[in-house]
């Protein structure tokens, strides 16, 4: 009895401080209308610079709170609404999630350059070694503290939310805009306010978590992101749901963590708890209704002939056949990683880039890809490659049916929640933490592929070929379908299409594409490991070809070729922690701006160069097009 | 038998009543209108139909069967086809692939061996918009993606055709030729619910009106009854005859 009192009120105590993070998650999406993927991330930069103040400086602990929850916290909160997602509103989920995605990362590389991991760093409890007694468990006063104050934050929020003229204010935003601006509201300060509002809260989540844990930078953003699953049970608007959702979830891991046992499949339930909730929500809830009224267009890159294709896979081939032949050792190695992530690269320009969609689990379909093709020869059978196509394939169809029938968040919510599921449930036990499986190289028709150089150029051969394949597509009718259903799934469903079963078609297609991948980069590495297909692996990938540019083959391999040897040649000038984080968060920041990367970017600055007027008038159409866009569309 | 019944179809949009208990039929060979003020719930009573919007009760009946349970595309496949009062035309997309899509999506359902490219062109032809055919549809003017938007709903072969304000942003030429489209359409067999503004176009068009004023039905009759009817002229036509083209707000 007395053990079960101490896990229930351990459950609590987490549930409460989940349930602070949450509500802040929520704010901020209510108001915004943008799910902030840096939630989790904002609260653990706070609790490092609470550490900074309280530990390093030795400030007492109410000025160095004061100075984290009411200054610092709030004014970088009001500081990223400024900067930031001014840019992002009305245009589409896709580009406020690779905002909110490069802040995420960019928050983990400024923390893992500035405290560096190596250096043990503790935070102490508030009121350290006070306790009270109830009934016959210790209950420390940090906990009791914790729980207060997600009370008073509840409370805190109904009252603003629902008493005063700014929480009025403030919910009227997020049902109109234009109409709150013309009823004399200030949109613009009261969403800067709830983005404020959002950072204190998950600043104060942070500060209270980070002494149950050591101070690491990816334990706090990743203890945070389990408030997502919290706020998902309150479907990001409805607050004492998120509250419930988030007890709910602390006492599942403190049961899970007191009775389940410490070792073998099932021990790893409690760190995967929150991912399967999310999951669990997911299936219940009810199916979004398709929108309507809405005129997408926007620029799109050209797509090059076949002659060009042709042309420019030669040059790719011969190119990489010199330079391999050139390069040794390391160097030659990252030239190969480069190719290969830019195979795995191919399958997000399907997926996201023609089809709209978003997958943050790509890395995982590649490590299925890569421990499938591992089991057969050890990876040196083409019959390997095949296997690795159907079984990431079919993964991907089967997780991505629940969230397909919702919206794009959920989608992106529930490959994050797979991609950490796959990392605690399915990696760690293949692998048994980190050790390397042994994956020997392709054998096609007598020719063994073994050596660096005849692997490499193999590489470029290969994405050559996916590229045709992806291009095929995309000129194909089903390219079309694609780009129909992008624009307007309503309209393609009037028409009979059935749109859960093609969306279920381009994902699958997709994580086979990436299972294929996976099969050439383990052959690349010679070993795999679990770190290979860490979750947040997933997320650079996805921001890097999007900065090279995600509607085009040609961004899939420049986004191979940043990651890969770009950043391996960077380290070598730039020696930080964090760089290909810092580098990936900052470059996706810019998405809102050229949605097309750099490649659209490129094809612009040539269309300008070769045909100025027509262009001009071109560029004159599309922006009236944007415009009528930011007017109609919040509808039914 | 109608081609299509709706029955006692009422919406509730929070403590609006978007409509409320209207009835309706639509039968082969002919235009049937659908009028009303702004708000009278119109577009409301399309996505009903068309399964884009759950009604709080009534059934839509297709052929004798209820189909409330079906999803969009399951009617669509029963021979419904639309247009969008707010456009829905696949902006980066030229007017021929958006069509061509269309008879691609119907190949693919129907698998009735039909070539898409010969249906694209075939209907590109009929509604006239061949010479705008490789343009792209999001830079283009609103009557023209409106006359996309039909194409496109013709190229998926339909017995029944909703209409959603077709007719704005023409001008009267093209307005007259729009109207005998629908005439011909008709003769052939076609089912077709036409939603406009413009009072002369439907009163040429339709044998047969419906009125809406707010979510209820006021009137139906031959254009001659319509045009007499006190209670539709106090709703609808003396009142904003003027005001058209206007957008409809839909609550929600």
């Amino acid at each position: 009895m007395t053990e079960f009192l101490a896990f229930t009120i351990t459950g609590i105590v987490t549930g409460a401080i989940y349930a602070v993070a949450a509500s802040g998650l929520v704010v901020t999406y209510t108001t915004s209308g943008i799910f902030n993927f840096a939630h989790g991330a904002i609260g653990m930069v706070m609790a490092f610079l609470y550490w900074q103040l309280r530990v390093h400086f030795h400030w007492p602990a109410p000025i160095a709170l004061f100075v984290v929850l009411f200054v610092l916290a709030p004014l970088f909160g009001a500081l990223i609404e400024r900067v930031l997602m001014r840019n992002v509103r009305g245009s589409d989920t896709g580009v406020a999630l690779m905002v909110t995605l490069g802040l995420l990362l960019t928050l983990m590389g400024v923390a893992f350059w500035r405290f560096k991991q190596t250096e043990p760093r503790a935070l102490p409890e508030f009121f350290a070694g006070n306790s009270v007694r109830i009934f016959s468990v210790n209950v420390s006063w940090h906990e009791l503290i914790s729980i207060a104050v997600a009370i008073a934050v509840a409370a805190f929020l109904r009252v603003l939310l629902y008493r005063t003229r700014t929480g009025v204010a403030m919910r009227a935003v997020v049902d109109d805009r234009d109409l709150t601006a013309l009823n004399g509201g200030r949109p613009s300060r009261v969403s800067a306010l709830s983005w404020a509002l959002g950072s204190m809260l998950a600043a104060l989540a942070g500060i209270l978590l980070a002494p149950k844990l050591s101070l690491n930078v990816l334990a706090l953003t990743f203890l945070v992101i389990d408030a997502y699953a919290a706020a998902i049970v309150g479907q990001l608007k409805n607050l004492p749901l998120t509250f419930a959702g988030a007890v709910a979830l602390g006492l599942g891991e403190a049961y899970a963590v007191g009775y389940l046992p410490t070792s073998g499949f099932l021990s790893h339930i409690k760190p995967s708890l929150p991912m399967l909730f999310l999951f669990a929500v997911l299936l219940f809830l009810p199916q979004v209704r398709l929108r309507v009224g809405r005129v997408v267009g926007g620029r799109s890159v050209r797509v090059p002939s076949w002659r060009e294709v042709g042309l420019a896979g030669v040059g790719l081939v011969v190119a990489s056949w010199i330079l391999a032949s050139i390069l040794k050792g390391p160097d030659l190695a990252s030239m190969g990683q480069g190719l290969a992530l830019g195979i795995i690269m191919l399958s997000l320009v399907l997926l996201a880039g023609y089809g709209g969609q978003t997958s943050l689990c790509q890395m995982t379909f590649v490590g299925i890809g890569a421990v499938v093709a591992s089991k057969i020869s050890h990876g040196s059978s083409p019959i390997g490659i095949l296997a690795a196509a159907g079984a990431a394939g079919l993964v991907g169809a089967i997780i991505s049916l629940p969230a397909l029938r919702l919206t794009g968040l959920y989608l992106a919510l529930s490959t994050l929640a797979f991609a950490v599921l796959a990392d605690n449930l399915f990696f760690l036990q293949v692998f048994g933490g980190g050790g390397g499986n042994v994956f020997r190289r392709l054998s096609l028709l007598g020719i063994s592929f073994d050596g660096q150089v005849a692997f490499t150029v193999l590489l470029s051969v290969v994405f050559v070929l996916m590229a045709a394949f992806v291009l095929a597509i995309r000129r194909g009718p089903f390219g079309r379908l694609l780009s129909a259903m992008k624009d307007s799934p309503a309209a393609c469903a009037t028409l009979g299409l059935d749109l859960t079963r093609t969306k279920v078609g381009v994902f699958a297609l997709s994580a086979a594409m990436a299972g294929v991948g996976g099969a050439f980069f383990g052959g690349l590495r010679g070993s795999i490991g679990s770190l290979d297909f860490y979750y947040i692996q997933s997320l650079v990938l996805l921001l890097m070809v999007t900065i090279g540019g995600i509607m085009t083959v040609s961004g899939a391999f420049l986004g191979g070729l940043f990651l890969g040897p770009g950043f391996y040649l960077l380290g070598k000038v730039i020696h930080i922690d964090g760089l290909t984080f810092l580098l990936a968060g900052l470059g996706a920041m810019t998405i809102a701006r050229s949605p097309n990367g750099i490649v659209g970017q490129i094809s612009a600055a040539v269309d300008r160069f070769r045909k100025q007027p027509v262009r001009e008038d071109d560029i004159v159409e599309v922006e009236v097009t944007q415009e009528v866009e930011g007017i109609v569309a919040p509808v039914g | 038998m109608s081609l299509l019944s709706v029955e006692e179809v009422s919406v509730r949009f929070g403590g609006v009543m978007a409509l409320q208990d209207v009835e309706l039929t639509a039968d082969p060979g002919r235009v049937t209108g659908l009028i009303g003020p702004n708000g009278a719930g119109k577009t409301t009573l399309f996505n009903v139909i068309t399964g884009l919007q759950e009604p709080t009760n009534g059934r839509v009946k297709i052929d004798d069967q209820d189909v409330s349970g079906l999803k969009a595309h399951q009617r669509a496949r029963m021979g419904l086809a639309r247009t969008f009062q707010r456009l829905e035309v696949f902006g980066s997309l030229t007017a021929r692939e958006n069509v061509l899509v269309a008879a691609e999506i119907r190949r693919r359902w129907s698998k009735d061996g039909s070539n898409p490219k010969e249906v694209a062109e075939a209907v590109l032809e009929r509604v006239g918009i061949t010479s705008a055919a490789n343009e792209r549809v999001d830079a283009m003017p609103t009557g023209l993606a409106r006359l996309v938007e039909l194409a496109r709903a013709l190229a998926a072969n339909p017995r029944l055709l909703l209409l959603d304000e077709p007719g704005s942003g023409l001008d009267t030429q093209e307005t007259e030729a729009f109207g005998d489209l629908l005439l011909e359409l008709a003769n052939e067999g076609l089912a077709i619910l036409l939603v406009e503004h413009d009072v002369e176009l439907v009163m040429r068009v339709c044998q047969l009106i419906h009125v809406l004023d707010f979510g209820k039905k006021i009137a139906e009759g031959p254009p001659s009854k319509i045009k007499a009817d006190p209670r539709v002229q106090a709703a609808y036509l003396g009142a904003d005859e003027d005001a058209a083209p206007e957008e409809e707000v839909v609550p929600g």
